[in-house]
């Protein structure tokens, strides 16, 4: 994969990748490594969810997280004033930015201002999608992500291919080759427990010379003004608490009233997501340290970002905003099962990636128009999703507003098509013909090159020229 | 070095129960003491695990239940928060690497096997992550049985909201390598309740 680069129209998907959708995924589908990785993932992962379905009673409590979700973005703008308010209160610096440009000239700015040479990250989607490594590289500072499997993907020079399990599609040996170059050394050990040991002290390091932590946001508390960060590695806790700065980055949707709707969603989110019924470590957080306090950071400053979010509340589309980025559709889903989350060329990947990377991007984006059609509509990820986001509904409804020049040509094409249909003179001339040419075409009982329309059809299968078929 | 095996026999109370029950699923260990055997019970098993130095939260509990020099018997090192390190110390970069984060969380939660532990001068927001090892001092009246109900009481209405609120549900780790867990990824890699009742 080539070196990561920002995009200039502030889109969502990432601008190095190569090759149309297609070609991106038949090359994952020819990746044997990343089938093996890939499954070994979705497996374990559907098997402890099973446990959280019949142990926990998730299906339970889907209902009520829906509806707190869809609440909270009806209520969104008095929420996000309540959160600002309080925060500001709390002694924080609130700065809300209508798109990545302005988020990461807000970060860089401040950056350069306090004179950090070193940032420390842990994982959070939204400066993912506001391209913020590559801006804050842009103005010479170093950054380092701090979560294991995002600190392997940023050795690797690669984007994230899972919401919660970003190097999900790498294994031990990939693992321990990027560890012993970046390390310049074969002293290096190869087994999970050592490659472990080996990041927790190389990134302590980088802790320890950190100006600035920017961490993402699970969700803020409007009532109290409070940001938490729910991980499992410690390292989110390390970003928020050591560097003398925290900068958190929040997408406006993250945003919940109070603290009972807040514990609700802080047990649906580790169960649909690991599937274990708590998450290590939640960091609730509200302004910086207080007086008398001897860790913490000294500022804190609370980046909102809409980025295309706002104008998604009263459409059609409004439910995609209640997404708690759990990563349970992804797993589920049947193609992102088989291709992994790269192919999608997008920071979201999976079910939700494919409702909104288009819909933040806008509908005519040839980086993300097709993303819609990346699914069977089977329905897997609807089921999954914890905060009853009917996601096959949305990926019908962003199939019909995807815009380029197939979705145009297939549209007049069917348009066409059901005109000659409808006439019995024409279907049957149709038919006439179409038999004609099968039986021109086909060899032995069976077509196996059609031309025009029939072409998209034998590329994958063949088609019989007589039924039945003859076996 | 692993800690010693310490008794999770149920005492009959049923949130100190289910809290023992939650912390072994966590990965995490537990067990019941009186108040008189507190420090020393925390003190053996710090001494079993190979800790070098512990840092204690500046708690009155610490100082009540004779901690400090339960561990000087033990040989143990010990500092209090604030300790007053060099960053590079703190973070465990330099000095002993055995050391112990001590402490005293405002509740825990049965079901989930969780400390809730709220920053303040006395009680840093690193102390149990930036060490190898974490003891949390837990009063047995502390627990409840959710996380809503720890939630509403650390954010009751009147009460200012601590500037930092860590829920800790055992021992750091990751699953980032071929989705298998594996301790001690940044955080602490094991984690001790010493329940007092
Ligand atoms: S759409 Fe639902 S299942 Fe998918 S990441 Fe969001 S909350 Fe999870």
């Amino acid at each position: 994969m080539s070196t990561r680069r920002r995009r200039a129209d502030g889109g969502v998907a990432y601008l190095d990748v190569q090759g149309t959708l297609r070609e991106r995924t038949v090359d994952a589908l020819r990746d044997r490594t990343l089938r093996g990785n890939l499954d070994t993932a979705a497996t374990s992962w559907g098997e402890s969810r099973d446990a959280m379905r019949e142990g926990y009673g998730l299906d339970d409590m889907r209902e009520r997280a829906r509806e707190i979700r869809r609440s909270n973005i009806r209520n969104l703008p008095a929420l996000l004033a309540e959160m600002q308010a309080n925060v500001r209160e709390a002694g924080g610096t609130v700065v809300r930015a209508a798109d990545g440009a302005e988020a990461c000239r807000y970060i860089t700015g401040l950056a350069r201002a306090r004179g950090v040479k070193v940032v420390a990250k842990s994982k959070s989607m939204a400066t993912e999608e506001i391209k913020l490594n590559e801006a804050l590289q842009d103005a010479g500072i170093e950054v380092v992500e701090t979560d294991l499997g995002e600190w392997i993907l940023q050795l690797a020079n690669e984007h994230p291919s899972h919401i919660i399990a970003p190097a999900v599609h790498l294994n031990r040996e990939q693992v321990a080759a990027l560890f012993r170059e970046e390390a310049g050394t074969d002293e290096v050990p190869d087994d999970r427990e050592g490659l472990v040991a080996h990041a927790r002290v190389r990134l302590r390091e980088k802790f320890a010379e950190a100006g600035i932590g920017v961490s993402g946001v699970n969700l803020g508390v409007a009532s109290t003004g409070t940001v938490c960060v729910v991980e499992n590695e410690g390292n989110a806790r390390l970003v928020t608490s050591q560097p003398r700065i925290h900068v958190a980055v929040m997408g406006m949707e993250r945003v919940v009233a109070d603290w009972d709707e807040a514990a609700h969603i802080l047990q649906v989110l580790p169960m649909a997501a690991i599937g274990q019924d708590a998450a290590n470590y939640v960091n609730l957080i509200t302004g910086p340290r207080r007086e008398g306090e001897s860790d913490g950071p000294e500022e804190f400053h609370l980046v909102i970002i809409d980025g295309g979010r706002g104008a998604l509340r009263g459409t059609e589309f409004e439910e995609a905003l209640s997404c708690i980025r759990c990563g349970a559709c992804l797993y589920s889903c049947p193609m992102w099962r088989s291709v992994g989350g790269q192919a999608y060329g997008s920071p979201y990947s999976g079910p939700i990636g494919a409702v909104i990377t288009p819909l933040l991007e806008g509908p005519s984006s040839p980086a993300s128009r097709d993303l819609p059609f990346m699914s069977s509509l089977c329905g897997a990820c609807g089921e999954a999703c914890p905060v009853g986001i009917p996601l096959q509904d949305l990926l019908v409804r962003a199939r019909a507003r995807s815009s380029s020049p197939a979705t145009r040509a297939s549209g007049l094409a069917f348009r066409a098509w059901s005109r000659l249909w409808r006439r019995p003179g024409t279907y049957r001339a149709w038919m006439a013909g179409w038999r004609l040419m099968l039986r021109a075409r086909g060899k032995d009982g069976w077509a196996t090159d059609l031309p025009g329309p029939g072409a998209g059809w034998t590329q994958v299968r063949d088609m019989p020229t007589k039924w039945p078929p003859r076996r | 070095m692993a800690p010693a095996q310490v008794s999770t026999a149920a005492v009959g109370d049923p949130l100190v129960d289910l809290l023992l029950e939650s912390l072994t699923r966590r990965k995490a260990t537990g067990q019941v003491v009186q108040p008189g055997d507190a420090g020393r019970a925390a003190a053996r098993w710090m001494a079993d695990a190979g800790v070098a130095r512990a840092v204690l939260a500046g708690d009155p509990l610490v100082d009540r239940i004779g901690l400090a020099d339960a561990l000087r018997r033990e040989g143990i090192d010990v500092l209090t928060w604030p300790t007053g390190l060099g960053k590079r110390e703190s973070m465990g970069l330099e000095g002993p690497i055995d050391v112990c984060g001590v402490t005293v969380p405002a509740r825990a939660v049965a079901e989930r096997g969780t400390v809730v532990l709220e920053a303040s001068a006395g009680h840093g927001r690193g102390l149990d992550v930036t060490s190898r090892h974490h003891v949390a001092l837990l009063p047995a009246d502390r627990i409840v049985r959710t996380l809503g109900e720890a939630l509403a009481l650390t954010y009751a209405d009147g009460r200012a909201a601590p500037s930092a609120v860590s829920l800790v549900s055992g021992p750091s780790r990751s699953s980032d390598i071929e989705k298998i867990s594996t301790l001690g990824a940044h955080g602490a890699l094991t984690e001790h309740v010493v329940i007092i009742r």
